[in-house]
């Protein structure tokens, strides 16, 4: 143990959740090691596609088959073209194992996904919170909406966000800056939903994106762009925010390129007192050593480090006395919903790509039971004019044809649910030791799939989306549930999650692992169930939460 | 935190960035070779480019390149089968195809659109036609900037503005 090697804290992963551990341990005085598995990544000066036109990227933005052949899971991916393709991880480089398929979209460089994620924060509410005691699915959430509230606060005021606050239950209000504008069928479909159903609401989502300036960030620039890079900062990205205040205090020591192999277990103190990390490049094996590591490592690497760190005590993967470490693997799923077109307002357009969707939040299971299943599904929706990509598929050509295309074509309309997962302790990821990684770790094995609650949930999606639609003056209204590939929503959680009783949780009401008290698993591997809303803000919240009990257990002497 | 003007600063660094200047420079270099099409195939191409997009109150296809786009992209993009069937409906249409009257130029092209339409993606030359075509020409800087409109850095979004006259729709 040298003293260049030795830190107050080690932060594993530099995404979401790892960029928030890393801000808030600095800021509280703590020497910080973050370590990142893949290549750095400096916020703007790094996004080298951020401000090129179509023309001057390759093939006008259009991946190869080459592109296609190395990255053939990032590539299935809707953000997927040659401006975004650096943020992927090369699939055949990064490899795992699929007992059943699934889409593991990821970028491994500092930032993670926080460069390329749908920036939607919604909060979770008590409905979500409670769900799982209240039904006897899973286990219990060991917090309630009280716990969390003011950490959901302090990070909406630190990262921006906007949006509307629509003052329902299930959507706890927000610190948000003010929502971008609707276009005129947005506004239609809003007057008109409302109307025909009082339990339906259309708002723009929150979105970690700015309308107004904030702490000398954007406002946003309407590019619509955001997977490149933000060269205005004008969405929430590690890069562009957590990490450079954990950088102004001094405290940060930010190391790319190392891959944590698992954690140094002592046996006699029972803590962790450090992680073995491998250099990517040279291979060569170091070790670090911290009072205390925050595994921030995205979902399924963080467990996966946990199920690669075994020793006499934890045969079966750190912490993991229960046997539920790697379990009850979620995502959302997103089958349902419906495309349509509307007749009017043709002489309405906008100006200007929003970076955000319109939203219609969960109406199902919240003041009534379905019969169907349990819980429930907000939407997304978005809509446009017609462009000249209408043309591509048609038989025409010539110049009627191109002055047609040329012009706005008629309003269109596309949304989809998303849908909450249930908890199966059979949903899960495990190692393969037969089957190491360049860098002698064990890969993944990933088992999940989608059962009768999800399904009976994807009609419903599709039945209410085409109802909605018709009610409001839609045509050509077609509604759709298509199978989904679990993973595709990339809102993989679950494997380590938190509750009360040690038998059957691996986390504590902090995410500290119960029996190893000095590490904290904060990002998505915590969750308890898998709640309608987009995830991230919850990961953010929870770090910060996780590190305000973590260094005033420090400050005690507990750990 | 970085301010502001730094941040904008960063922009403006990213915007001098050297691709613009090489895509110039290339033009300058001298004529355009084929890379992967016969030059005769791509006179061809030229002809039909301009067939399905010819010059209106914006250039036609073959000015902004469109061919020259097809044959980069079709051997980069296309999947084999793609680019055996597009081979195939090339040397299908023949080398006098450019000699024909426009009016028998159109009515070869639409034969063919009329047979190929009910074919999947990768067995339809025209749709690989279509879809190349209109992907090489409405995103190069004649087709997005002249027959269509495009802003890159639009400044922010308003969302309900009374249509124009004579509005082109958005490039992207």
């Amino acid at each position: 143990m040298t003293a260049a090697n030795t830190f107050d804290a080690i932060v594993v992963g530099s995404g979401m959740s790892g960029g928030w551990a890393a801000k808030e341990l600095t800021e509280k005085g703590l020497k910080t090691l973050v370590l990142e598995r893949g290549r750095n990544i400096r916020h703007v000066v790094d996004y080298t596609t951020a401000l090129k036109d179509p023309w001057q990227l390759p093939h006008n933005n259009r991946a190869t088959t080459a592109d296609k052949a190395a990255q053939p899971i990032q590539s299935t991916l809707y953000l997927y073209d040659q401006s975004t393709k650096g943020m992927f991880v090369d699939d055949n480089k990064y490899g795992y194992e699929q007992a059943q398929p699934f889409n593991w979209y990821r970028g491994y460089h500092v930032g993670g996904r926080s460069l390329m994620w749908s920036r939607h924060v919604f909060r979770y509410s008590d409905i979500d919170f409670g769900a799982n005691g209240r039904e006897g699915i899973g286990i219990d959430w060991p917090i309630r909406y009280a716990d969390i509230a003011p950490w959901y606060s302090h990070v909406e005021r630190f990262i921006g966000a906007s949006g509307d606050n629509p003052k329902l239950p299930q959507l706890p209000e927000q610190i948000l800056q003010p929502p971008f504008e609707m276009n005129a069928l947005e506004k239609h479909l809003r007057a008109r939903m409302e109307k025909a159903f009082t339990d339906r609401k259309l708002i723009c989502s929150s979105v970690a994106v700015l309308s107004r300036e904030h702490n000398g960030r954007g406002p946003c620039q309407g590019r619509d762009q955001c997977a490149r890079g933000c060269p205005y900062s004008a969405y929430f990205s590690s890069n562009g925010v957590t990490l450079p205040a954990a950088a102004a205090t001094g405290n940060l020591t930010l190391q790319p390129d190392s891959v944590v192999h698992s954690l140094i277990y002592d046996e006699g103190k029972s803590r962790v007192t450090g992680v073995r990390v491998v250099d990517v490049n040279t291979l060569k094996t170091t070790e670090y050593f911290a009072r205390v590591v925050f595994m921030c490592a995205s979902t399924l690497n963080s467990t996966g480090i946990l199920l690669n760190t075994r020793s006499a005590r934890f045969p079966n993967g750190l912490g993991n006395d229960s046997g539920e470490l790697g379990h009850n693997l979620m995502d959302h799923h997103n089958g349902g919903g419906a495309t349509a077109s509307f007749p009017g307002l043709k002489d309405r357009y906008y100006r200007g790509r929003r970076a955000t969707s319109m939203y219609i939040p969960r109406f199902r299971n919240v003041t009534n039971r379905e019969e169907k299943f349990l819980r429930g599904y907000g939407y997304e929706v978005y809509t446009s004019r017609g462009s000249w990509t209408r043309g591509v598929d048609s038989p025409e050509f010539g110049a009627d044809f191109k002055n047609e295309i040329t012009r706005p074509g008629g309003w269109n309309l596309y949304t989809e649910g998303y849908g909450e997962t249930l908890p199966y302790h059979d949903n899960r990821i495990w190692l393969s030791h037969d089957k190491p990684d360049q860098w002698g770790i064990p890969r993944l094995n990933i088992s999940m799939s989608y059962r009768a609650n999800e399904h009976a949930m994807a009609q419903q999606m599709k039945d209410d989306a085409v109802e909605i639609l018709q009610a409001s003056g839609f045509e050509n209204v077609q509604g759709f549930n298509r199978p989904v590939t679990p993973g595709s929503v990339i809102h993989e959680m679950g494997t380590a999650r938190m509750g009360r009783d040690p038998k059957t949780s691996v986390l504590n009401s902090h995410n500290q692992i119960h029996a190893v008290p000095n590490v904290f698993v904060t990002d998505g591997s915590c969750m308890v169930s898998s709640p309608t809303q987009n995830p991230s803000l919850t990961y953010m919240a929870l770090t910060a939460r996780a590190v305000d009990h973590a260094v005033a257990q420090m400050k005690a002497g507990a750990i | 935190m970085t301010d502001r003007r730094a941040f904008l600063r960063g922009a403006s660094v990213l915007l001098g960035s050297a691709s613009l200047g090489q895509v110039m420079a290339a033009f300058a270099a001298g004529p355009r070779k084929p890379t992967f099409f016969s030059e005769s195939d791509l006179e061809l191409l030229r002809t039909l480019v301009d067939v399905i997009l010819p010059a209106t109150d914006s250039p036609a296809a073959s000015a902004a390149d469109t061919h020259y786009f097809i044959d980069l992209a079709i051997p980069a993009c296309a999947t084999p089968a793609a680019q055996k069937t597009f081979r195939a409906g090339l040397a299908a249409f023949g080398t006098g195809y450019a000699k024909l009257t426009p009016t028998e130029q159109v009515a070869k092209l639409k034969a063919r659109a009329d047979k190929d339409i009910e074919l999947g993606y990768e067995q339809s030359f025209f749709k690989i036609l279509k879809d190349y075509t209109l992907v090489g020409y409405f995103l190069s800087e004649i087709g997005a900037t002249q027959a269509l409109a495009y802003i890159r850095v639009p400044g922010g979004y308003q969302g309900d503005l009374p249509l124009a006259p004579n509005q082109k729709a958005w490039a992207i």
